[in-house]
């Protein structure tokens, strides 16, 4: 079916769908990340895409590009403008290109008979010597993707301005000659492609304030504006360029972040922070996770906050290291030995991952429990361009208590049964507040206890906090028209695609679940019964979330799309699957 | 307020069993943390899981009863929050040695400020007598019956802990307590990590390593001449086998700890700096 992106090869286009494809370190991610920013800057919104190997070196990986003048909530499948650096791209984006597709190849490395090995690949073929145009004007190869950059602004009409602004941006830390090579390389780049043709059209521009980031800074940042202070973990795709950021920002914020020497030092260290009563938070992905599921069973017992970030990717096991999943659902739902509270919040859009992140930090310590941010690669890797949000976050402590509020006779008790569950925590350095934070069952002191009333008493407490949490949680939000003959129900990630696609139909509309647990059942169910027919779209092959569904609100959706080969849902997909055309 | 004996025993009496070398361990901690004059509420115990672990409801003071092996992972994050607390870690061989090693040394090598006793019975008593990473050769347990007993070599927690550059080296017996106070006070007041391994005769379970058969063996460092600032001395000290050494085996007086070499911990803690306003603006700039 042809995408707006198809319809989009006119002057008057209002989105484009881009990709450059090439080996690993040669910086496509890059020239990606840098087109989407110079697409934001004209006032577009931008869904940058990236597919990568687990190796450093050589094997295929592209950057992509969806920019639209109005939204952009994923990348698309039908390209517009296609650059291949070597000749395993016309085996990979063969089902991407049409005869209206522009391709500029790498004639230093593909030459005509190549060519002729793949009559199949109809489009509309430009060479281009991207490898010996980088070493003519920046006498480096590695400049190839700056090149690449400046042919497909050409094409694409964006503003030379922008670009040679971005350049100067990017390579600032590098110094004023690597800048000037980059600069003439975009230039290069530019003038090659005018040379062969002329530009599809123009990219209007307008003034907006937006941002682009992808899910693990609009974590990070989230965490900063909720005023984290200590981050533990352990690199793990897709949540290492999390650590990364944070590890950056120290320089800015009163803020320690340590690379520990394991997920199980990574929990327990931030769980140690927390009860010396800062704001704490580690991430990490499935195998990462499996290790620290004894600590999540311990900040249970112990009543400390805890922000976990999760990228779920293909599993099990190491499975694909860089592709994405959200087959870790029931995972997070039941991990931890014995029975406590947590959260776990399910962010669609990257606005959304900015926002509930903040939110996390105030569930965290408001009930004193462990809170999910459950993401995957698909969304964490993704840059999308979100508006700017305010500068300055005003902050509260809770659950806490005043040292000038604990009892002169020591009589504090760290576990006090209290109607909301909820007991107000002491730190040390309070004078009167002395309390054992305790892994073993233990009474209102902390003290270990195996009286079965004590036992009971605290296990009670802990299931009270339910109630405050289920009104603190997001709700489940209605997208698209109020009325549809099919309702899709999504969670995470997943949602970005749902809303793209309600950009392109009036036939369906979704249920978005941007928290899955504790399960918001009366809202959901507010919402299923308006619905004619459901139809669950979820990363998964067993319906996690679908079966969670009917395990917490009885209700049986009958109808599914699944994906589960470590690839994001496309939009043309689903309007095939939903037999919407 | 001063942490105070009376104080710090106001807690639960202990459950151990008669003539345990804990016993000793605990009252010599309350005589050093007395001696160090600390503000009770300035002082945190975390302690791991194992007979020498249970001590948490022992003692009337800030307490973390942490996993079994994680104490140390807590105690170091407990620290980078908020250094002003000095942050004592109590456990057993085998969760320091065993489940927690990979702590154990990442805390030593990263000179975390923390000071670690280990309750070394060279078994796993709590759980009721098995073969630890210290039990002798040849020793035989429920999981290493005979005729083999342990097949494995020991490890030796002076020699790991030196090989990881750790910056307060010690080794204590629960028979000599007076050693045993000064060895406490001596690692809380390093600024750096700070180990003190501890015989500690199990009577219950450990019929080899008993008093009797330490009290043959062990000779106060100080009787020879070693000096403690000579980190490969105490890497040959700590290779004695027949007769076994016990006091300050290595300090390296130009320690520098982990959180003293963070550029944001110079002035104030973590913990002191609560922000109750964050600004992103300095960091929005990159994304725009
Ligand atoms: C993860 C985990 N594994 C096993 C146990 C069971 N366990 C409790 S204490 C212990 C061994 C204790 O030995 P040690 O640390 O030497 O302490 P001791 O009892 O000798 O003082 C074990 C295996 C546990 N609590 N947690
Ligand atoms: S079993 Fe051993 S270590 Fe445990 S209390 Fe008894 S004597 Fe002490
Ligand atoms: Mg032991």
């Amino acid at each position: 079916m042809p995408s707006m992106a198809a319809n989009s090869l006119t002057k008057s286009a209002t989105a484009f769908n881009w990709k450059i494809a090439g080996q690993a370190g040669e910086g496509v991610m890059v020239s990606a990340k840098l087109l989407a920013k110079a697409v934001m800057r004209h006032g577009w919104q931008a869904f940058n895409y990236l597919e990568y190997p687990s190796l450093i070196k050589g094997g295929h990986q592209t950057g992509q590009v969806y920019a639209a003048a109005k939204q952009a909530y994923c990348q698309y499948r039908r390209l517009d403008l296609l650059i291949i650096f070597h000749q395993q791209g016309f085996v990979e984006h063969q089902d991407e290109i049409d005869a209206r597709t522009i391709v500029f190849y790498n004639s230093d490395l593909i030459d005509e008979s190549i060519l002729k090995k793949y009559p199949q690949f109809k489009a509309k073929l430009y060479p281009l010597p991207f490898f010996s145009l980088a070493k003519q004007a920046a006498s480096q190869q590695i400049a190839a993707n700056v090149v690449a950059l400046g042919a497909s602004a050409y094409v694409l009409g964006l503003k030379r301005k922008v670009l040679s602004k971005l350049i100067k941006e990017e390579f600032q830390a590098k110094g004023q000659k690597i800048i000037k090579a980059n600069l003439a390389a975009l230039q290069i780049g530019h003038d090659a492609a005018a040379a062969q043709l002329s530009p599809l059209f123009k990219v209007t521009s307008k003034q907006t304030k937006q941002l682009l980031l992808n899910g693990n800074e609009a974590v990070a940042l989230g965490a900063i504006a909720a005023g984290v202070q200590y981050f533990s973990g352990y690199p793990m795709t897709p949540t290492s360029s999390l650590m990364h950021y944070l590890a950056a920002a120290q320089q800015h914020y009163p803020l320690v972040v340590k690379h520990t020497e394991d997920e199980i030092a990574g929990i327990n260290q931030a769980l140690g922070a927390a009860y010396a009563g800062v704001r704490a938070m580690t991430a990490t992905s499935g195998g990462g996770f499996a290790l620290m599921v004894e600590g999540l069973s311990l900040a249970g017992v112990t009543e400390l906050p805890i922000v976990i970030a999760y990228g779920m990717r293909q599993g099990p096991a190491t499975g694909l290291p860089t592709w994405t999943s959200q087959a870790d659902l029931q995972f997070v739902l039941r991990a931890g030995h014995g029975e406590f509270q947590r959260v776990v919040l399910t962010p669609g859009t990257i606005q959304e991952h900015f926002e509930l992140t903040q939110q996390a930090f105030v569930l965290a310590e408001k009930f004193q429990i462990p809170v999910f941010i459950l993401s995957d690669k698909y969304a964490l890797e993704s840059h999308q361009t979100m508006a700017q949000p305010q500068l300055s976050y005003a902050l509260k402590r809770y659950a806490m208590v005043k040292e000038q509020d604990l009892p002169k006779d020591d009589s504090y008790r760290r576990y006090k049964l209290t109607r909301s569950g909820v007991s107000p925590r002491s730190v040390p350095g309070q004078a009167h507040g002395l309390q054992v934070t305790n892994s073993y069952d233990h009474d209102e002191f902390g003290f270990a206890t195996e009286d079965a009333q004590l036992t009971k008493q605290q296990i009670d407490k802990r299931q009270r906090k339910l109630k405050g949490i289920a009104q603190a949680i997001p709700q489940p939000v209605l997208l698209g028209p109020k009325k549809a003959p099919v309702t899709l129900v999504s969670w995470g990630s997943t949602t970005n695609v749902i809303l793209e696609l309600l950009t392109k139909t009036k036939k369906v509309n979704a249920i978005h679940l941007p928290c899955v647990w504790p399960f918001p059942s009366k809202q959901f169910q507010q919402l299923a019964q308006k619905a004619q027919k459901l139809v669950m779209i979820e990363g998964n092959a067993t319906g996690q979330a679908q079966q969670l569904i009917r395990q917490q609100t009885g209700l049986v959706i009958k109808d599914s799309v699944r994906r589960y080969d470590g690839r994001p849902f496309y939009v043309n997909d689903l309007i095939k699957e939903l037999k919407l055309k | 307020m001063k942490l105070t004996i009376p104080k710090i025993c106001q807690a639960l009496s202990p459950t151990w069993c008669p003539g345990c070398g804990n016993f000793a361990i605990l009252k010599s901690l309350q005589q050093a943390v007395a001696q160090l004059k600390i503000a009770y509420e300035d002082l945190v115990i975390v302690y791991g899981v194992g007979c020498s672990g249970n001590m948490a409801d022992f003692n009337r003071v800030y307490g973390f009863h942490a996993l079994h092996g994680r104490a140390i992972a807590n105690a170091v994050g407990i620290k980078l929050a908020n250094h002003r607390l000095k942050v004592i870690v109590v456990a057993g061989d085998g969760d320091t040695y065993g489940e927690g090693l990979n702590h154990f040394l990442s805390a030593a090598r990263g000179n975390h400020d923390i000071t670690v006793l280990v309750h070394n019975n060279q078994m796993y008593s709590l759980t009721t007598g098995q073969s630890s990473p210290t039990t002798d050769k040849g020793t035989a347990t429920k999981t290493t019956p005979p005729p083999t007993g342990v097949i494995e070599q020991p490890v030796n927690p002076l020699s790991l802990a030196l090989a990881a550059n750790a910056g307060f080296v010690a080794r204590g017996y629960a028979g000599n307590a007076r050693q045993l106070i000064d060895l406490v006070v001596q690692a809380v007041k390093h600024p750096g990590f700070a180990l003190v391994d501890i015989f500690q005769p199990c009577p219950t379970f450990n019929k080899r390593n008993t008093y009797q058969w330490f009290q043959q063996r062990v000779y106060d460092l100080t009787t020879q001449k070693h000096d403690p600032q000579d980190q490969k001395a105490a890497l040959v000290k700590a290779q004695e086998q027949e007769k076994l050494p016990i006091g300050l085996f290595y300090q390296n007086e130009k320690s520098q700890a982990y959180h003293q070499q963070l550029p944001q911990l110079k002035q104030k803690t973590l913990k002191q700096q609560w922000q109750a306003r964050r600004q992103l603006k300095s960091l929005l700039k990159e994304l725009k």
